[in-house]
């Protein structure tokens, strides 16, 4: 599903990433980690093509993303979930209209957007918060928010950077579950987090990252 | 791009211009504004020219007589004046009539030509040339060829004025198209800076926009929307607040060597669609240039 090789990434002079190279399967379960600068948020960025590689070649179902044209990595995108650090939500709008965002941009019928965003707001306890903004919500609702919005289209791929980094423990536990039940549909996860709790007793794979390099990969 | 895509960009559009109330205000003000100034000197620049055009179109001609000519000798001269090509003869002045005409046109002071034992005006045949140009007649040929008859004192017609000040209005023609080229840059330039600042505030929507994966076109077209709308309500409310000055200036008239020089018209449908027409695509290149600065994701 993702492939990555030999892959390079530098901002001016300073390098971010130098040399990686990582494969994930469909339906795999990857966290990634490593201490605040280790390149993390860079490699999802890269996934998402966000960023471009310096070096390197990025194939995401096949798809080669160095050489992507703009409208086909917009069609990619859809298919791609991202739950950003910073929820990446417009405050301008209530949150079943943030939601539904990612539907209506596909051209889908009203009323199967109407339909899929009030079950998608549902499966995350958001139902009574459908017409609040978010800046009316807590920190914990406006990351389900975005996990909502990323869920919404059944994505192939879901990528999320630091998802309960401000998050209380209760609400890590509910939202690692969500992921859980998220890649038990077949959806590939990739979670960027430096929290060593969240890493406990996952079963799942972990690569580890440090100034920029793989320094380790194992199985908690 | 399907019918309910477009349904959903354009009631979008209609959505952002509601919930940004404020921002669109202010834009819309300033586009009015600028759209009023380029109008006005539009409206100035028409009757401008409509003027001058005509001034050039239509001659008025007066033909005087000497004191002594006989009545065919002024039978002669009329039916001469019949024979030449596009002119009209409208009638024929007594020195009595002429007299009268000055006094009427002294009015107050009329009582100044009372002290006169004789009346030193000439009778006079006035003639109108219409489409001079257009028909190639030289007024110029006719006044030699009458001054050469009998009974002519001297032949003098409007064009020889106007002549006189054809220099003054191509400098003015020239000046009006420099002033009107750099108003225009300058309403350019003042329009996609007011809509640039009000994109900018929604910026975050089209970076996240973006990043769900919407198409450049996707989030375009809403901005491209209410810069269309935008335009349209500048510069129809500009035409309104212009037409209502125009109103209020056009009771007066004001006469320059006894011609309505300022017989004020207001803008023809055609310069008023124009006005439409360049504010709508102000708001559009606006609008288009704004968005394209934010689309770096």
């Amino acid at each position: 599903m993702i492939q990555i090789f030999s892959v390079s990434k530098s901002f001016g002079g300073n390098i971010a990433l130098k040399d990686i190279s990582l494969r994930v399967r469909q339906g795999e379960f990857v966290f990634i980690t490593g201490p605040s600068g280790a390149g993390k948020t860079t490699l999802l960025r890269l996934i998402f093509g966000t960023e471009k590689p310096t070096g390197g070649q990025i194939l995401i179902n096949k798809i080669n993303l160095t050489r992507i044209k703009r409208l086909k990595l917009d069609m990619l995108r859809r298919k791609i979930g991202f739950v950003f650090q910073d929820f990446k939500l417009i405050n301008t709008r209530t949150v079943f209209q943030n939601v539904a965002l990612a539907l209506e941009i596909t051209g889908e019928r009203s009323t199967i957007i109407r339909k899929k965003t009030h079950q998608a707001l549902r499966a995350l306890g958001l139902e009574k918060k459908e017409n609040a903004y978010p800046l009316q919500l807590s920190g914990g609702e406006q990351q389900r928010v975005a996990i909502a919005r990323a869920i919404i289209n059944d994505p192939l791929i879901l990528i999320a950077d630091e998802p309960t980094g401000n998050l209380d423990p209760d609400i890590t536990k509910e939202i690692m579950l969500l992921f859980r039940s998220i890649n038990l549909r077949g959806t590939t996860l990739v979670i960027a987090t430096h929290s060593r709790e969240l890493l406990e007793d996952t079963g799942q794979r972990i690569v580890v990252l440090n100034q920029g390099r793989i320094v380790d990969e194992i199985v908690a | 791009m399907r019918l309910r895509i477009w349904t959903y960009l354009f009631k979008h559009g209609l959505m952002n211009i509601s919930n940004n109330r404020l921002t669109h205000l202010i834009s819309m003000g300033t586009i009015t504004l600028t759209m009023l100034l380029f109008g006005s000197f539009m409206l100035v620049s028409y009757n401008l020219n409509n003027w001058i055009k005509q001034w050039g179109e239509s001659i008025s001609m007066s033909v005087y007589l000497t004191d002594d000519i006989a009545e065919k000798t002024q039978q002669q001269i009329e039916e001469v004046i019949q024979q030449f090509r596009g002119a009209e003869l409208i009638g024929f002045i007594s020195k009595r009539q002429a007299m009268l005409q000055l006094k009427e046109g002294l009015g107050d002071q009329a009582g100044l030509l009372d002290g006169l034992a004789d009346n030193p005006l000439p009778s006079s045949f006035e003639i109108l040339i219409k489409n001079a140009k257009e028909n190639q007649i030289d007024p110029k040929k006719i006044k030699v060829s009458l001054e050469k008859m009998d009974g002519v004192e001297e032949v003098q017609y409007s064009e020889q004025w106007a002549e006189r000040f054809k220099g003054l209005l191509d400098i003015l023609k020239i000046v009006g198209f420099i002033v009107g080229a750099f108003l225009g840059i300058a309403v350019l330039f003042i329009t996609t800076n007011t809509i640039k600042l009000a994109i900018y505030s929604r910026r975050d929507e089209i970076e996240i926009s973006k990043l769900v994966g919407a198409t450049d076109w996707f989030v375009k077209i809403p901005f491209l929307f209410e810069g269309v709308i935008q335009g349209i309500v500048s510069s129809g409310t500009a035409i309104l607040v212009l037409f209502f000055v125009y109103y209020l200036f056009s009771v007066k008239s004001v006469y320059l060597f006894g011609l309505p020089v300022l017989d004020f018209v207001f803008l023809s449908q055609g310069h008023a669609l124009m006005i439409i027409g360049f504010g709508v695509g102000l708001g559009l290149v606006g609008g288009f240039i704004a968005v394209g600065r934010f689309f770096k994701v």
